[in-house]
């Protein structure tokens, strides 16, 4: 039968274009389908998907069912999905060519990685803040049982740490990482590097050996931002190929100018703090100069184009049009991304939205930092866009294991997790660092100060309740 | 603000203690279409039923209220939930099943982690699907050692079982006469063991389709699977369009050494989700899921050694993802079995395909193309009044192929109102349709007289035939 009589959309699933939207705070919580009740500061997580936007894909689902074949083959390609890829071009000023969607930052992250062609001798560097599953595609590349596989290098960063203080770790690894292993020739270098020598043939193997540095924009946990446009030229001097992962970026960061800063490749999550429905992200490979490298879409493509073929001699890697299609799924997070843009033009743009956002971060990390009689992570406010770590009222430890066994630091993640959403009716991200248990919070434009007082005030009894539980078996004298 | 209250509409929604209205156009009270849609095309996109799109709904706005909470405690066992349901189907154990959001996924999951060596050889097809033959390439494309070699099978429709399979252990064999000096000593856990078995040496690959996708025919599976066993060939079941439409399925007797299906086809779940089967005899080779998972181990580790591998639950979160598609099956399941059940669903598709094909074929004037009944589950290939040709080339350009495609397709969509997918193999023009419960035959009388009028057109036009 036709699609039913839709019901049309009701409260805060529509908006008026031509009315002022409402304050920020609170009044904002009727665009957003939170339980009123529910104090969300981890949005930086999963994201919060708009209510306009969930009635949009709703809408969009309908739709698509009305006809599976024309939708599929008349209206989604190229019609919809260049659409979206272009409004997310636009956003970012690069070209729509050189941005594809993918599910997620995961998914964008594991099609660079392994495009890589690896030769033993390779090096691969992440950090001991690289995000867990980026971390493990970086050790499954490594782990291949027999050569070539690319040997994995780890980073160490301990926050609170300054940018200042972040290039000098990453500017000295690297140089350690060359000396290190002198008998490698590193000569496989970007293309905006020194000594770089194009590839005559699209089925040329790579020319000797490669550093690759796998570079969070902002990282997870801690929720930190990084000075990584500087790292980015520091490789490039380097030689060495950049992957941003910008998870956490697109709709919070501003002036992400990837035109300017010029990284080798760039992902992030539009599903994250952009709005758009979960899971969708954008993947960036500048053309005329990387896109050779990502020679197959993960799936392999109907649009492939064997490098040894006439056809790659034109349309190089087709990395676009490969990703138009990598098997059927859910195109509608893809296709809404429009709307999300539409819904955050109409809040106030981009700016107001993370002006707004920022500045709740700094006040109510401290407020929630007064709260809990503890302190904030970042010390001089290069580290914090739109989410900021505070210190839980927990132990601290300066060597490994000298308060808590790992036992009890799982028990503790898993309590902490229970009792704020199933008790509290609040949540933040919870994470054990550099001997200290912290938080990180994300602030929303549906979020205001007393979400933080409220947070520190649940978080300040279930602590309580840890060191009365689970650190009650031992008698370490406790730093605080 | 609190989530709207959905309520559901009329076909959103059954009553299990009533009886369902009988297979045929009177059950299109529960599907989305377009009233004037004549969709003989399930096969490609599937079509979600309205019940599950409604559920799916609700689901999608109940996240929503709390994603946390979502994520972190109620996914789970939801999410085991579903994957236990389909492992039921298919005569599996829940932790060999993985839900991933396709097939291509799955089959790329699969032939990635496959460590390739130089000497390695993967057995396609002509017939296969064309992103899977291009995975096939990429893994043999890469521009140095050690990369695997790509070989194809040649099947031209219509062959009977038979054939096929004369066809195929000729292939094997050839495959392996031609590499005298290659030593495939790495063969599947069931092969009998040479003396020589060395996990160490080079391997034979073979991905085989259950059912094809262009033309839509079954292939003797189980009986190319029990051939690979005894030639030391592991088996990469390509069964996208198996589940919900094949019959019997039961892998813990035909022990395919990898299968996967997608369930957004035939089984009526949303798209995109697809289930991967690895026996646990075979988990030790996928290493790790597309993209890496938080639950990967390195091999030899610590956790490695006292989990073992951990195929399944490297699966449950491979990145954020909308979870519906996924958790919706057993919705979907439910549907089905209120319909009548996989059984009476199945023999009310065969036999309109059956049918339906009878009367295409006569209003189009042209032939079926599976004469003996073994091709032919749920989606018959009928001839188009177009002409064959012996020779590539002989009839059609390149170009002439191209145009006559869109051109079908087009006017098929935008005019006619109806589709059934198109194709050209061995020299003919094919159609193959999909029967499915809100389908009858009349929907064929209707195709056929659209095809009628677009391939009289086409060979006025693009074939510039002035003589009809």
């Amino acid at each position: 039968m036709p699609i039913p009589n839709l019901p049309p959309p009701s409260g805060g699933e529509t908006y008026d274009v031509n009315q002022n939207p409402p304050p920020f705070g609170h009044p904002m919580k009727y665009y957003f389908p939170l339980d009123d009740d529910y104090i969300n500061l981890n949005h930086g997580s999963y994201g919060t998907l708009p209510l306009p936007l969930v009635f949009a894909a709703t809408r969009m689902g309908y739709e698509i069912e009305r006809n599976p074949d024309k939708y599929h083959r008349l209206v989604l390609r190229p019609g919809l999905l260049e659409k979206a890829r272009e409004s997310v071009a636009k956003f970012l000023e690069v070209e729509t060519d050189e941005v594809v969607l993918v599910p997620n930052a995961t998914h964008a992250l594991n099609t660079v990685l392994r495009n890589f062609e690896w030769r033993e001798g390779d090096v691969l560097i992440g950090a001991t803040t690289t995000y867990d599953a980026v971390s493990n595609t970086i050790r499954y590349l490594a782990d291949r049982s027999e050569q070539p596989r690319p040997e994995a290098v780890t980073i160490t960063y301990n926050f609170p740490l300054t940018h200042a203080q972040i290039l000098d770790i990453f500017r000295t690894t690297l140089r350690e990482v060359k000396q290190q292993r002198s008998g490698t020739a590193f000569t496989d270098v970007p293309p905006l590097s020194p000594g770089y020598v194009a590839p005559t043939h699209p089925a040329d193997p790579p020319r000797g050996n490669k550093i690759v540095a796998v570079i969070d924009s902002i990282v997870a946990n801690p929720g930190v931002f990084l000075p990584w446009k500087e790292m980015v030229r520091i490789c490039r001097e380097e030689g060495v190929w950049t992957v941003i992962d910008a998870a956490h970026s697109i709709g919070q960061e501003p002036d992400i100018n990837l035109g300017e800063s010029k990284p080798d490749f760039w992902l992030s999550n539009c599903h994250k703090w952009l709005y758009a429905k979960r899971g969708c992200a954008v993947l960036y490979v500048p053309k005329r100069r990387n896109q050779y490298i990502i020679k197959s879409s993960v799936p392999t493509s109907h649009n492939y184009i064997p490098p040894n073929s006439p056809e790659a001699k034109i349309k190089g890697t087709n990395f676009a049009k490969q990703h138009e299609w990598t098997g059927t799924a859910d195109t509608v997070p893809f296709v809404t991304i429009p709307d999300a843009l539409a819904f955050r033009e109409w809040l106030g743009g981009e700016k107001a939205i993370n002006d707004y956002c920022h500045k709740l971060a700094l006040e109510g990390g401290r407020r929630l930092a007064e709260v809990m009689g503890t302190q904030v992570m970042d010390g001089t406010g290069e580290l914090t866009l739109n989410m900021t770590n505070v210190a839980l009222p927990l132990p601290a430890e300066k060597a490994s294991g000298e308060v808590y066994t790992r036992e009890q630091l799982q028990k503790i993640n898993l309590h902490l997790r229970h009792k704020l959403l199933n008790e509290w009716n609040a949540y933040a991200a919870h994470y054990f660092h550099a001997g200290r248990w912290w938080c990180r919070c994300s602030a929303q434009v549906f979020n205001e100060i007393s979400d933080f007082g409220y947070l520190g005030k649940a978080f300040n009894a279930v602590c309580k309740e840890i060191e009365e539980t689970i650190l009650s078996e031992g008698s370490n004298e406790r730093a605080r | 603000m609190p989530i709207p209250k959905l309520t559901p509409s009329e076909g959103e929604t059954y009553d299990t203690s009533q009886k369902p209205p009988p297979f045929g156009h009177a059950l299109k009270h529960y599907f989305a279409f377009d009233d004037d849609f004549v969709n003989l095309n399930h096969g490609s996109y599937g079509s979600l039923p309205l019940p599950v799109l409604f559920t799916a709904t609700q689901m999608g706005y109940e996240i929503e209220r709390n994603p946390d909470l979502f994520h972190r405690f109620k996914v789970k066992p939801l999410l085991d939930r579903a994957r236990e349901s389909v492992a039921k189907l298919i005569g599996a154990e829940t932790d060999e099943v993985a839900l991933v959001p396709n097939a291509s996924h799955a089959l790329n999951t699969v032939l990635r982690n496959f460590e390739w060596r130089e000497g390695d050889v993967i057995i396609g097809a002509t017939t296969t699907y064309g992103a899977v033959t291009n995975t096939i390439r990429y893994l043999a494309d890469r521009s140095e050692q050690p990369r695997p070699e790509a070989v194809a099978v040649t099947y031209n429709f219509p062959l009977t079982h038979a054939q096929i399979l004369d066809i195929f252990r000729a292939k094997l064999r050839e495959v392996k006469q031609q590499r005298a000096n290659t030593a495939f000593t790495d063969i599947p856990p069931l092969s009998p063991r040479p003396a020589c078995a060395n996990p160490q040496g080079n391997k034979i690959v073979a991905v085989i389709d259950s059912i094809t996708a262009n033309p839509g025919v079954l292939m003797p599976w189980q009986e190319m699977v029990r051939v690979c066993r005894e030639e030391g060939v592991w088996t990469v079941i390509d069964a996208a369009h198996s589940i919900g439409q094949e019959p019997d399925i039961n892998l813990s007797e035909s022990k395919p050494d990898f299968w996967l299906s997608n369930c957004h086809k035939w089984l009526y779940a949303k798209r995109g989700c697809a289930v991967l089967y690895v026996p646990r005899r075979n988990q030790y080779i996928i290493k790790s899921s597309i993209p890496t998972a938080f639950e990967y181990y390195s091999p030899g580790s610590p956790e490695a050694k006292a989990t073992g591998p951990n195929f399944a639950k490297q699966h449950d979160w491979t990145g954020a993802t909308d979870f519906v598609h996924y958790l919706t099956i057993p919705d979907a399941l439910a549907f089905r079995e209120w319909l009548g059940g996989e059984k009476a669903i199945n023999a009310y598709c065969h036999k309109l395909a059956m049918d339906g094909q009878k009367v295409l074929a006569e209003v189009m004037g042209t032939q079926v193309m599976d004469e003996t009944g073994e091709l032919t589950l749920n989606m018959p290939n009928v001839a188009l009044p177009l002409p064959a040709e012996k020779t590539p080339g002989e009839v059609y350009t390149r170009e002439q192929l191209k145009q006559i495609d869109l051109f079908l397709r087009e006017q098929l969509l935008n005019k006619w109102k109806t589709y059934a997918a198109h194709y050209f193999h061995a020299g003919r023009w094919w159609c193959r349709c999909s029967a499915q419960v809100f389908n009858e035959v009349s929907d064929f009388e209707y195709l056929g007289k659209a095809f009628n009028a677009m391939c009289k057109e086409i060979k006025e036009t693009i074939l510039d035939d002035k003589s009809g």
